[in-house]
């Protein structure tokens, strides 16, 4: 196969109510790339999304992630593409910070000792150690989303995606979790983001894709398509619009 | 010094001692309450703090103890009202209430020494050699319950509050209160539960997972005679 | 049973549980004695879950608190409160869960036989959690009643058709 960590090839995808996810998408993406996946609600983010990590399966066309066919190997996509839901309070599975970073290791059977080294690196890494022993529930909104990053990120994930990744987030959370997101992207993974947002990342993105009604309507640099985004129900940068070009949210 | 201790040896020396309490007497049980303060002072709790946070349990108990001094017959000390208590009876409801008492207290002991995420592991533990119990999965449940509580502690207030500021709080008919209540709350929840289904497959979900791990101190052994000469003393006293 | 399927019901599974241990917390102020929704949780389990589902999740909930984390009412938990007075109410839990869950399953899930199912399984709990308290207490069955059982009715009764309302609005949702 080619080079891309992700090929997608004419995926659609239909519900079980007869609503249309998504119509015969294809996209190449390569490693090390920042996308913005906007879009306003109900254009198919999601749906998209849910693909890249086998949680749902295309009805027609085919998904490789690292040249593997994701319907056929479920596991080895997993790993490979990590997934921060919206509401993280929603996918937390442990009752202690530790264990809920541990949770993916110990579906996948790992070694205890191992575990407990990956586990405290990674904490160490995203400046949570020192909550490890703290309930998931009593974690500050940037804290709680950096712990959802964490559970993902101890399976050396290639791809990371996330999906609104700033809703309901203060000013500190925000930056934050958007100070992690860029030092992963450093740190040479492939990130995808989908918003209806894009004000605070369209300047580390170096792509935006647009969707509408399940269709890719545009893909490009963020600079071609920015004076595009209202069209699609997107709101454009403020600087953008002011005529000073994509200023960095984080100064 | 009892944090420290291996989850596994405490569930049962807790098990071990509060059985030979239900067949213990008076004597027996204050010297058992003094060993309990004893560790109390030891592992730096306070009291009275907790006995204020079983205060209810202790009405519960006086309840019994009058009710058993009232029901038992023997010597009666006086009456009123056509019922007498008994002499009997006063004993024997002190001693039964003495020792759920004493109970209660060596769980608050044990609950508080112990992170509910060791209890987990303990409990899979355990379950390791009961047939048809899928012990691992049961120990996921236990945390996913665990971390589901506060969140819905949580909307539970927030539903309340909506329903009060819109006057809620004016409606009388007790059923559609509970319902008013308990649909949305049961909604929203199952809605997350949901994505917590997708977020859980997306890490790779299994049931065949890695085991936890104890800790222990070194100490069990100790720990764990000195419980069992305890529970015979309290037997025989 | 498939593994997602499965997976779901875990979650449910999970989340009744945690109900159930918050419905000891959480009451609603008619009349002189609150109404605690608890039972109204374990009843909900069982005609949702289904027999073995709920049987697994009122077991769970015990364990738990025989475990000695803090589920069951006040706040308080372990063998003590297990075997205690109020013991009996709790353990007579697991019995109510498997009959109202069968009883509704197999009268196929309408209204009327969830109440039906409901009603057999409030009687359920008394069965177990009255004799229990009369062995503990030493009172005679009269006193034991009066105290255990009568004044909780009218509030069983208002949370039986509650529960049923709120079964037949929920089914639909989850989709199980």
């Amino acid at each position: 196969m080619t080079k891309n960590i992700i090929d997608i090839n004419a995926i659609c995808h239909t519900f079980a109510d007869g609503y249309i996810g998504l119509k015969n998408i294809s996209v190449s993406i390569s490693k090390g790339e920042f996308i913005i996946l906007a879009g306003k609600n109900g254009s198919g983010k999601t749906t998209f999304l849910r693909h890249l990590n086998g949680l749902l399966l295309p009805d027609s066309g085919v998904i490789f992630v690292k040249g593997l066919d994701v319907s056929k190997h479920l596991v080895q996509t997993r790993k490979t593409v990590g997934m921060v839901f919206q509401d993280a309070d929603t996918q937390i599975v442990g009752d202690t910070v530790f264990d809920e970073v541990a949770f993916g290791l110990e579906n996948l059977k790992v070694k205890r000792a191992e575990i407990n080294k990956k586990v405290t690196l990674i904490l160490e890494d995203l400046n949570l150690f020192h909550l490890k022993d703290r309930s998931p529930s009593t974690l500050s909104g940037g804290e709680k989303r950096k712990l959802a990053i964490a559970g993902i990120l101890v399976m050396d994930p290639e791809v990371i995606v996330f999906d609104e990744p700033f809703s309901n987030l203060d000013y500190p959370g925000t930056i934050q979790v958007l100070s992690t997101i860029i030092d992963l992207n450093r740190s040479g993974h492939t990130i995808i983001i989908a918003t209806h947002d894009v004000e605070t990342v369209i300047c580390e993105a170096t792509r935006i894709i647009m969707m509408e009604d399940g269709q890719i309507k545009k893909d490009g640099t963020p600079d071609c398509i920015v004076k595009h985004l209202e069209s699609f129900g997107v709101r454009q940068p403020c600087s953008s619009k002011f005529g000073m070009g994509l200023q960095p949210w984080l100064s | 010094m009892l944090h420290l201790l291996d989850v596994r040896c405490k569930f049962l020396m807790m098990c071990l001692v509060s059985m030979s309490m239900l067949s213990a007497q008076v004597f027996a049980c204050f010297f058992y309450f003094l060993v309990l303060l004893f560790f109390f002072k030891k592992t730096g709790l306070n009291i009275f703090a907790t006995l204020n946070s079983i205060k209810y349990f202790i009405l519960f108990l006086f309840f019994i103890f009058a009710a058993r001094a009232l029901a038992l017959k023997g010597d009666s000390l006086f009456s009123f009202y056509g019922l007498s208590v008994t002499k009997q009876g006063l004993n024997d409801g002190f001693l039964v209430a003495f020792r759920f008492f004493l109970v209660m207290l060596t769980g608050l002991l044990f609950s508080s020494t112990t992170k509910p995420s060791s209890v987990k592991s303990a409990v899979q533990w355990f379950l390791k050699p009961v047939p048809f119990v899928p012990e691992k999965r049961v120990a996921v449940m236990i945390s996913l319950s665990l971390s589901f509580m506060p969140v819905i502690l949580k909307q539970a207030k927030e539903v309340s509050e909506a329903q009060k500021a819109r006057c809620g709080d004016l409606q009388k008919n007790p059923i559609k209160r509970i319902i008013r209540l308990v649909l949305p709350l049961l909604k929203k929840t199952f809605l997350s539960a949901d994505y917590l289904v997708l977020a859980m497959e997306s890490r790779c979900y299994s049931d065949d997972r890695t085991d936890p791990e104890f800790t222990p101190s070194g100490k069990e052994f100790f720990f764990f005679a000195g419980s069992v000469v305890l529970s015979l003393s309290l037997v025989c006293l | 049973m498939n593994n997602s399927k499965q997976l779901k019901m875990t979650v449910y599974t999970s989340l009744f549980v945690a109900f159930i241990a918050i419905g000891a917390f959480i009451s609603i102020p008619i009349g002189p004695v609150p109404i605690v929704l608890q039972n109204m949780f374990v009843l909900l389990a069982a005609i949702i879950l289904g027999p073995v589902w709920g049987l697994a999740c009122v077991a769970i909930y015990l364990l738990i608190g025989l475990a000695g984390l803090p589920v069951f009412a006040g706040g308080t938990s372990g063998i003590g409160k297990l075997f205690g007075p109020t013991g009996g109410y709790l353990l007579g839990y697991l019995p109510c869960v498997f009959v109202t869950a069968g009883i509704s399953k197999g009268l196929g899930k309408k209204m009327s036989s969830d109440i039906i199912a409901m009603v057999i399984g409030s009687l359920i709990i008394y069965a177990a959690g009255v004799p229990w308290l009369k062995v503990v207490t030493a009172m005679t069955y009269g006193k034991a009643l009066a105290v255990g059982m009568y004044p909780f009715l009218i509030g069983d009764v208002l949370k039986i058709i509650a529960a049923a309302f709120i079964a037949k609005t929920l089914r639909p949702v989850i989709k199980l």
